[in-house]
């Protein structure tokens, strides 16, 4: 039975205690600042990896080197000036003893004038494998390009040599892409839906809900020690059930974060035109569809119900922040286990291992989401999902979970603090009654003669 | 001041395989203030944590006005715990008018008697300060601002006086003989004797759990009263040996101090002693509450032992 009267002066206090903090509108809007800077900046940083490069081309074939160069700044015209890549190539004609030569060749290299050498000394590729000499392997974007160009170069000489004439060679050496068209239920067609930016999105997303519910739990499990530690919480137990302020302080740290997502969700809604004066590439608006930005929050409250309920029987238990830190770590390791399924179920989220990871009430803030937005699960299982997330919240009251993890203390008979906390949790379930218990009655033991 | 205002009978509470509290009853009439006595690990803070239902007892019942206490009732009552404290980074005021609300004032009334508090305090100008910016002797005058807010019936402090500077001890004294005269019933605990003989009218003190000694003040000091007489005179041990109705003759300092028979009327000793001795001072002897303390705890341990 709860007294309203009661929960409201503690729902309030949560609530503004935090929300008139510098702390609550730093993070509000440094976080999806640094979400979003995360998830652009590797795309960022890979469009400013242009530069100009030296290539050499082993070849007997003169027109080769020309042939590439010209196909690289074809495909590479299409990027901004600041990332493009800018390849000169050098034809090399195979000449004298092939390992002395590779060997100046492997020195120019070392010594930076080269970039890389593609070694190539006769025409025709009969293994489908040309060598690229370099000294770094990992420059991706640069040995993607010359791949593609070499590729084409080749399928050109080849097409030619079979007796193609030169003016159908553009039309049949063409470069196909890809372009990912994104289906919806109702048949209706994405055409855009980069693949990068709904990969960005579902992870951005996913990523604030997983943080959020952690940070937040949290929180109630400090604000539970904090009142333990200034000696506060016998005031408050005088005069409130202990139901009476878990429900208050769940609730308002809980409307702390709902403020929080109403924020993110309002700048989420104006990105576009947020985007737009900073003249920067964010993602659009447009992107997150409504019903995304409902389930956003939706997953956000049945998580964060669940892990502040988790986080409050933790607090009930020990009496500080470093006790109390290795069971919270096990709390949080429980979401970390979520984000690393959160791959696995991105790619594929229609497979079974998605479907029942995601169905976990554990996981499904996270995971169940994470599908959401990739692609809209069969309704049964969302209801599935919603009714185990309610069902579970409803099912472990915070108190419930205190004393529960109250009588797990209790099983070591050795101690007998321990074993007066499970007398304490039997009499009314109260959360903080571990500690006076076990300090009472170590007052009272130590009177024993 | 006939009527029990908190009543406590027969309760048991313990923890584990130990007692905390064995049978107790005690009642504190309506008016009075009550001290709860006893050496540390009495089962004094178990009690009154009882009556506040921070623990709930195992057996007998805690009413209030006749009423056994339930979580409602509780805001009749304001409890200052030993273990005080504040949430650090709430502002004075909002603190104020929160612990007001959670003792069952409305917010509006909250707010204007925490206004009036701050000021009869005279902390109006730290209103909007952070509690952590505040001295630790205004720190408890605002805990105890905070235990009255609500003009409770009852009010229960447990050792309040502990920490206390002598100004702030002088202060909190009036305030608990103030809270007497308007009709207020005070129930406190402590182990610092004196002050309890300063403020109470009733006592219960306690040892291992059990009440050892219950009533009035004045009816368990009479019950200790100890048939003798400190006498300051020029006449010899056995002149005053011989007068009758004197048992023994001590000395103590520079002065005699002569035991009396059980039942002697102490008024026919002292004008025997009149008759036969010059006389320079007479003084029944009466033990302090400490002494009585001190004795009833030690023949309660020699009981046991």
């Amino acid at each position: 039975m709860l007294r309203w009267r009661k929960v409201l002066p503690v729902l309030r206090r949560e609530y503004l205690s935090r929300v008139q903090t510098k702390a609550f509108w730093i993070s509000t809007i440094s976080v999806p600042v640094l979400m979003i800077g995360a998830t652009l900046l590797p795309t960022w940083v890979m469009s400013r990896t242009g530069g100009e490069y030296q290539i050499a081309v082993v070849t007997a074939d003169p027109g080769l080197a020309q042939d590439l160069a010209r196909v690289i700044a074809e495909r590479t015209s299409r990027h901004a000036v600041a990332g493009r890549l800018q390849v000169t190539v050098r034809q090399v004609t195979p000449e004298g003893e092939p390992s002395a030569q590779r060997q100046r060749l492997k020195r120019l290299v070392v010594g930076k004038e080269l970039a890389g050498v593609i070694w190539l000394p006769e025409v025709g590729v009969a293994k489908g494998e040309v060598e690229y000499l370099t000294s770094n392997v990992t420059a991706f974007r640069l040995i993607g390009s010359l791949e593609s160009a070499v590729a084409n170069v080749l399928l050109r000489r080849q097409l030619s040599r079979a007796g193609v004439p030169a003016d159908r060679l553009d039309e049949l050496a063409r470069r196909v892409e890809l372009h990912p068209v994104r289906i919806a239920d109702d048949l209706g067609e994405t055409a855009d839906a980069a693949f990068e930016k709904s990969f960005a999105l579902s992870y951005i997303l996913s990523l604030t809900v997983y943080m959020t519910v952690l940070f937040y739990g949290y929180y109630v499990l400090r604000g539970v020690l904090e009142e333990k530690s200034s000696r506060i919480v016998e005031i408050i137990v005088a005069n409130l059930r202990p139901m009476e302020l878990m429900v208050g302080k769940i609730f308002g740290v809980g409307a702390v974060g709902l403020t929080q997502y109403a924020i993110w969700v309002v700048l989420a809604v104006n990105t576009g035109a947020i985007g737009a004066l900073a003249g920067a590439a964010m993602p659009s608006a447009t992107l997150v569809p409504p019903h995304l930005l409902v389930f956003f929050i939706v997953f956000f409250i049945l998580g964060y119900f669940q892990f502040a309920a988790l986080y409050a029987a933790v607090g009930s238990a020990f009496n500080s922040e470093e006790e109390a830190q290795q069971t919270q770590s096990l709390v949080a390791l429980v979401m970390v286990f979520a984000i690393v399924l959160m791959m696995p179920v991105m790619s594929s989220p229609d497979s079974t291992l998605s479907v029942v990871v995601s169905l976990i009430p554990f996981f499904a803030p996270v995971l169940f989401f994470t599908r959401m937005t990739v692609q809209t699960p069969p309704t049964w299982q969302i209801v599935l999902c919603l009714v185990l997330l309610v069902g579970r919240k409803a099912g472990s009251p915070p108190t419930r979970g205190g004393s529960r993890l109250q009588a797990q203390g209790s099983s070591s008979p050795a101690q007998p603090g321990s074993r007066l906390q499970a007398q304490g949790s039997s009499s009314p379930a109260h959360p903080y009654q571990g500690r006076f218990t076990s300090r009472e009655g170590g007052g009272a033991l130590s009177l024993e003669p | 001041m006939g009527d029990a205002h908190l009543e406590i009978r027969n309760v048991h509470k313990a923890y584990g395989r130990v007692a905390a509290v064995q049978d107790l009853s005690f009642a504190a009439p309506r008016g009075s203030v009550f001290g709860l006595l006893g050496p540390n690990g009495a089962g004094k803070t178990t009690t009154i944590r009882m009556v506040m239902r921070i623990a709930l007892p195992d057996a007998g019942e805690i009413r209030l006005d006749g009423q056994v206490i339930d979580d409602d009732l509780r805001e009749r009552i304001g409890y200052l715990p030993e273990e005080r404290g504040l949430y650090r980074r709430m502002k004075v005021l909002d603190h104020l008018v929160f612990l007001g609300e959670i003792r069952g004032l409305e917010r509006g009334e909250s707010r204007r008697r925490a206004g009036l508090w701050l000021e009869k305090l005279g902390l109006s100008d730290r209103a909007g300060r952070r509690v952590e910016e505040l001295s630790k002797g205004m720190q408890q005058k605002v805990q105890f601002a905070s235990t009255v807010i609500h003009e409770p019936e009852l009010v229960i402090l447990d050792e309040p006086f502990s920490g206390l500077d002598p100004i702030a001890t002088r202060q909190l004294k009036d305030e608990i003989s103030g809270m007497r005269e308007r009709g207020g019933t005070v129930l406190f605990s402590t182990h610092v004797m004196p002050q309890a003989e300063e403020l109470c009218d009733h006592i219960c003190l306690m040892n291992r759990g059990r009440a050892i000694l219950t009533g009035p003040l004045d009816e368990v000091r009479a019950r200790f009263a100890r048939s003798a007489l400190t006498v300051d005179t020029p006449a010899s041990d056995a002149e005053l040996a011989a007068v009758p109705g004197v048992t023994a003759v001590r000395r103590v300092e520079d002065r005699r101090v002569l035991d009396l028979g059980e039942g002697v009327d102490v008024a026919g000793v002292v004008r025997a002693l009149a008759a036969r001795v010059p006389l320079l001072a007479v003084q029944p002897v009466v033990d302090s509450l400490e002494d009585i303390f001190l004795k009833s705890v030690e023949g309660d341990h020699a009981a046991l032992a």
